[in-house]
């Protein structure tokens, strides 16, 4: 009888060999990059990495001294489980000394979590988790104090150096704020505002990614983050706090005229034009930002033209709709100047 | 037939109660900080009073674990034993089955309480 089932067979010797043996460079592999809990750029990600490695030399002696007593009374035989010194492993190893262990680590975890959450930062970065992207504001430049915070969606920026209180914030569904070489991660709950802090060690660029299954498009929900010189960071800030550039030539401004025209601005803003749409990220520097779609494509001509073209074709389930019945003339024309938009 | 009543010879209850204290001592702890932090905190987010009735709420658990483990030994004769298997088919040998049972509970209990009130020592404001 065929149940359908025979598929599922162990994978046979060599490959699993094959398996075994490539694990552990797989493994490590995953241990560096942009995207690496393991090669930390942040002092939050540190004292993360701190605890765990702690763990896991605990862990370990544990594991050895299980084991090895295992063995030493598979090895000595049967004997009387009344004996001597049996009450008290059983006392000691078996309720004391978890006790003592759990403990320890319910306090040092506590006392991490307060030490990444309770503090004010030097800086304060808000985040909204949207489906599919990060609604960004940073605090107005300094001397500032009632102006609106500067909207910079899809990329964060952080001076080295500086803690951030990211304030944390969700939309629609339950995101889950996560830079794993800088730290965190801290969900984004709608209704709710939880606060993460950030201190970058060294510049770089480095990746998030939304932590928490918010649908479709969740798996394509990154995040491009820059950590900078603070100069650059202040250059950086007042460049975004600006209205968008006048368009500089004929062709970016029949390409102003046609994302007016064309209905862009009901979901998206360029400040100082007429499009003030809030659904969609703020584009007035869209063409500053290193990719497109919350690290989708890579910033460029062509790829904007692809992306207004059929959004949904680069990052299925996407909440914009595909604009391919545009000859691909006009789509160029709003793509260019989108891409001057520095 | 009759359901026995709590503290009556022979009765289930017991071995259950001191669970039931330590899950209503967490979830009291619980909801005290959750309204405190949403309702009531002043600016500064502090905790003093969350963190002074979660230790009222710690002794008053603590206190009924202790008169448990207490009843568990004299109405029960529960032992803290590990040798002894308590086989026997009577009367006696159920009743000291529950007691050692419910004693075992209740030092589980009592340590489940304690860690329920360990973050209220960590934390002393809502952030
Ligand atoms: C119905 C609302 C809506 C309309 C209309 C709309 N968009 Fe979008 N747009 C969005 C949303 C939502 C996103 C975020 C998508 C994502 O990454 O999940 C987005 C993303 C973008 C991005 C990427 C932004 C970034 O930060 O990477 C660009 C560029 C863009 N839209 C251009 C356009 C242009 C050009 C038009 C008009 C031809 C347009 N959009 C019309 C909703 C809309
Ligand atoms: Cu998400």
């Amino acid at each position: 009888m065929d149940d359908g089932l025979s598929s599922f067979r162990l994978p046979r010797a060599p490959v699993a060999a094959a398996a075994a043996a490539l694990a552990p460079a797989a493994l490590l592999a995953g241990c560096s990059g942009p995207q690496s809990w393991a090669d930390t750029a942040g002092v939050e990600a540190e004292a993360v990495a701190r605890l765990l490695w702690i763990m896991v030399a605990a862990a370990v002696v544990i594991w050895l001294l299980v084991i090895g007593t295992m063995l030493f009374a598979a090895r000595s035989g049967p004997s009387d489980p009344r004996g001597r010194g049996a009450r008290g492993l059983v006392i000691w190893g078996g309720m004391v000394a978890p006790t003592v262990a759990v403990l320890a680590l319910l306090v040092a975890g506590l006392i991490l979590m307060r030490d990444l959450t309770g503090r004010t930062g030097e800086l304060t970065v808000e985040a909204t988790g949207e489906q599919w992207w990060w609604r960004i504001a940073h605090a107005a430049p300094a001397g500032d104090a009632d102006a609106a915070p500067v909207p910079t969606p899809n990329e964060l920026r952080l001076p080295v150096g500086r803690t951030v209180e990211m304030v944390l914030r969700a939309d629609d569904v339950i995101h889950s704020f996560w830079v794993p070489s800088l730290g965190g991660k801290l969900d984004m709950i709608p209704g709710r505002v939880n606060r993460l802090h950030l201190t970058p060690t060294r510049t770089g660029r480095f990746r998030g990614a939304c932590a928490e299954f918010c649908g479709e498009a969740h798996a394509q929900m990154a995040l491009p983050v820059v950590v900078m010189q603070p100069e650059a960071y202040a250059d950086w800030l007042a460049g975004q706090a600006a209205p968008a550039a006048e368009p500089a030539d004929a062709r970016t401004r029949r390409g102003r005229e046609l994302f007016l025209a064309t209905g862009c601005g009901a979901c998206h803003a360029i400040r100082g034009t007429a499009a003030e749409g809030k659904l969609g990220p703020d584009l007035t520097h869209v063409g500053s930002r290193l990719t497109i779609g919350a690290g989708q494509l890579p910033m460029g001509r062509a790829e904007m033209a692809r992306w207004i073209a059929d959004a949904g074709a680069v990052k299925p389930g996407v909440r914009m709709p595909a604009f391919d019945m545009l000859p691909a003339e006009e789509i160029r024309l709003i793509a260019d100047y989108l891409v001057s938009l520095e | 037939m009759k359901q026995k009543t709590l503290f009556e010879e022979g009765s289930l209850w017991p071995v259950i109660a001191a669970l039931g204290i330590w899950a209503a001592h967490f979830l009291l702890s619980y909801w005290a900080a959750a309204l405190w932090c949403a309702k009531a905190a002043d600016g500064s987010g502090s905790l003093f009073w969350v963190r002074l009735a979660i230790a009222v709420l710690t002794l008053l658990a603590l206190a009924a674990i202790a008169w448990l483990a207490r009843h568990a030994v004299r109405r029960y004769g529960g032992r803290l034993t590990f040798e002894d298997d308590l086989t026997e088919d009577s009367a006696a040998e159920r009743a000291r089955f529950l007691g050692h049972a419910t004693l075992l509970l209740c030092a589980l209990s009592a340590v489940a309480v304690l860690f329920d009130a360990v973050p209220a020592v960590v934390f002393s404001t809502c952030r």
